[in-house]
């Protein structure tokens, strides 16, 4: 069945000639996606004249290069600019400066009809398998509503019989049966209406798909189940993912590449075997202490970051993390922390990190830290 | 699993073996009844008996306002004669004439013909002008509250400056200019100041709508903004529109015998509810309570017919509630 599901699909396909052959050597090499210093803020309007007094800065700054057929994972807290990230990318937030690049054009600055015929070749899944579907439409109309908008004379898609069968092909690439498509959403659980939101978002064939969170409102046992789905399809189509998540198992699962935010910034990029080997900057070293150990005999001593998250519209000087750094307080809290914003740093074998004493990330000055950290601090800072 | 015998019929023993058999045969599903959020509405709409019974009040009134005018039209030189009216014209007098609301004083109307064609002619009023004025508020409000921006700002200043002017002091200047006690002038005095709180229901609706996630997926397939709201947000808007409509047909009815009664609606010789309320002032005093029971009562029963409706209405298109 995924044989045929496959031919007739790459029938529909005359852009990518070969997907067979790319699926069984992915040609992972080749920037895909470029940003360069790309920066959202948004404003912040005050005082009876409703003028503008400050501006939220949501992503400030960011660079990052996807390979293609590679998956780039996006990992930090809530409200640290991961999804503001991947929609800016996608045009769906305007950026406020910087450029993005898909194969070398420049996105940013499309307008018009030739927007709307990239937006074929990048997609989103999302998070919320509920919000995200339109309750009043049947499956058929909102997987095939991207297939009407992009209709043209070369791909025939304006007819309605095209298009059901191409919205029929993809519900089986997904895993579900061809005539679900005549349902309407309120009639799916939520594992199966986040297998329609894949559908919709492969239908156009896009090379690059952002997914912002795309299990974590699912149940465990449904997220295996997507993840091996999500997977599956990045070879079968040759997809290139910005996997956004904030759970870190997942990501060290399906990821090739990591790059970790923090207050809209990026402070580390990494192979996922080196982050989480050996991490190297102090917010991901405390990020990575997080992650649950599946077995309750484990007493893990976590390294607990003191306070919230500042406030991304009025963030710290310097290096943004500062204010809860605990290499900064182990090394007797060096003026540059709070003057000079460190930039991302080549640290070897790919491993770039945005720390002025990245080489003194240690697990040993980790464990130490930790450890002094008393139990009472650890608990109060626990809820989150 | 599944197995297929020669003399056995299919065993299913688990819902992974089902799907298993029905991937095989699709054709197991064809059968299967799909609704559609319109039709569950309406299931659940049936079930409601408030609604059913305020639908049921409302679409009587209704029938008896399109059936009524053309049964027992109303000629305002057609007085009852003389020798009809017993009692002082009291009701009820069935037989051996018809009458049973009674009569007028001083001219000598039948009250049933006045009623009957006053439905008519204030449902004719309230529907017509909430037609008009949904139809302007939610172009509006879907404009203001989607694009946003300065054309919001510029709409939602003009609505607020039209809030601020008097109903009355409207249509009395409307009457002066457009040629007084016309129905139809009447009506577009009601529909251009109804739009403007509909479309502020719509503009808030849609404020919220757009930042659905689907309207999102909409916009990042490259789905042009005018599809956008007609397949995307006013579906999901409609049923605040209609329950806000259907109860503004009450408020219509109210206003006009409002209106009427002060003497700046409808001219005073034609029957609306409003019109033969104000003749029965002074009557009212002389002992004839029949001439304004009777109207008053169609005004109560149109209007709680559409109450509970709306009431019903409202549960019914919710799509959180269970079928």
């Amino acid at each position: 069945m995924e044989e045929t599901a496959q031919t007739t699909m790459s029938d529909n396909q005359p852009a990518r000639s070969a997907p067979a052959a790319a699926a069984v050597a992915p040609a992972v090499g080749k920037p895909l996606i470029e940003a360069r210093d790309v920066k959202t803020y948004y404003p912040i309007y005050g005082g009876i004249l409703r003028r503008r007094v400050g501006s939220v800065y949501a992503v400030d700054g960011v660079s990052l290069t996807i390979n293609r057929g590679q998956t780039f994972g996006l990992v930090g807290e809530s409200g640290c600019g991961k999804t503001t990230l991947g929609r800016t990318i996608l045009r769906l937030e305007k950026a406020t400066a910087g450029s993005v690049t898909m194969d070398g054009q420049d996105m940013l600055a499309m307008r018009g009809p030739a927007l709307k015929r990239m937006r074929r070749r990048m997609q989103l899944i999302f998070q919320d398998p509920y919000g995200s579907l339109n309750p009043r439409m049947p499956i058929s109309d909102i997987i095939g509503e991207g297939l009407l908008a992009q209709a043209d004379a070369d791909n025939g898609w304006r007819t309605r019989t095209i298009r059901d069968k191409r919205v029929g092909d993809y519900l089986e690439a997904v895993g579900l049966r061809r005539d679900y498509a005549r349902r309407y959403p309120h009639e799916f659980s939520g594992g199966q209406r986040q297998r329609i939101g894949i559908a919709r978002a492969l239908a156009l064939a896009p090379d690059f798909v952002v997914c912002d969170e795309p299990v974590s409102a699912l149940d465990v046992s449904i997220q295996s189940q997507i993840l091996n789905l999500l997977s599956d399809l990045r070879s079968e189509f040759n997809l290139t993912y910005l996997f956004i998540a904030h759970n870190l198992s997942v990501v060290q699962y399906f990821c090739d590449r990591i790059g970790v935010m923090y207050l809209g910034k990026l402070v580390e990029v990494a192979t996922t075997d080196a982050l989480y080997e050996k991490p190297l900057h102090p917010y991901s070293v405390a990020l990575l202490s997080a992650i649950p150990v599946p077995d309750p005999r484990v007493r893990k001593k976590r390294l607990v970051l003191r306070g919230d998250v500042p406030s991304p519209a009025n963030p710290p000087s310097g290096c943004r993390f500062h204010t809860r750094c605990w290499l900064r307080e182990k090394l007797g809290n060096p003026e540059q922390c709070s003057t000079i914003d460190p930039p991302l740093r080549d640290m070897g074998g790919g491993q770039m990190a945005a720390c002025h004493f990245a080489e003194q990330v240690t697990k040993q000055a980790a464990q130490e830290v930790a450890s002094t950290q008393s139990v009472i601090e650890a608990a109060t800072e626990l809820p989150d | 699993m599944a197995d297929v015998d020669d003399h056995q019929a299919l065993i299913v023993d688990s819902p992974a073996a089902l799907e298993e058999v029905l991937t095989g045969h699709p054709d197991y599903d064809v059968q299967l009844e799909s609704l559609n959020q319109w039709q569950l509405s309406w299931r659940r709409f049936k079930r409601h008996r408030m609604a059913l019974f305020g639908a049921s009040l409302f679409f009587t009134m209704v029938a008896v306002g399109i059936l009524g005018p053309i049964v027992m039209p109303f000629n305002k030189n057609a007085l009852v004669p003389l020798d009809q009216v017993v009692n002082n014209g009291r009701p009820p007098m069935i037989y051996p004439y018809f009458h049973p609301f009674g009569e007028t004083q001083q001219l000598q109307y039948d009250v049933f013909t006045l009623v009957v064609n006053g439905i008519g002619l204030s449902l004719l009023i309230s529907v017509g002008a909430t037609v008009i004025s949904t139809i302007i508020g939610t172009i509006v409000g879907s404009l203001s509250g989607y694009i946003g921006g300065w054309l919001d700002t510029i709409l939602m200043r003009i609505v607020d400056a039209l809030l601020a002017l008097p109903l009355i002091y409207l249509i009395l200047i409307a009457s002066e200019f457009l040629g007084s006690g016309n129905w139809f002038t009447v009506m577009l005095i009601f529909a251009l100041l109804g739009w403007l709180q509909t479309s502020r229901l719509v503009r808030s609706v849609m404020l919220s709508l757009r930042e659905a996630d689907y309207v999102d997926a909409a916009r990042v397939v490259g789905v042009g903004r005018m599809r956008i709201i007609f397949r995307h947000l006013l579906p999901n808007a409609m049923s605040p529109i209609i329950v806000v409509s259907t109860l503004s047909v009450a408020g219509f009815i109210i206003t006009e015998a409002f209106v009427s009664f002060l003497g700046f609606g409808v001219d005073p010789s034609t029957p609306t509810l409003g019109n033969i309320l104000s003749g029965a002032q002074e009557a009212i005093g002389a002992g004839n309570w029949w001439w304004a029971v009777f109207p008053g009562l169609a005004i109560v029963v149109i209007v709680l017919g559409i109450n509970f409706m709306g009431d019903g209405l409202q549960d019914a298109l919710d799509p959180r509630a269970k079928v």
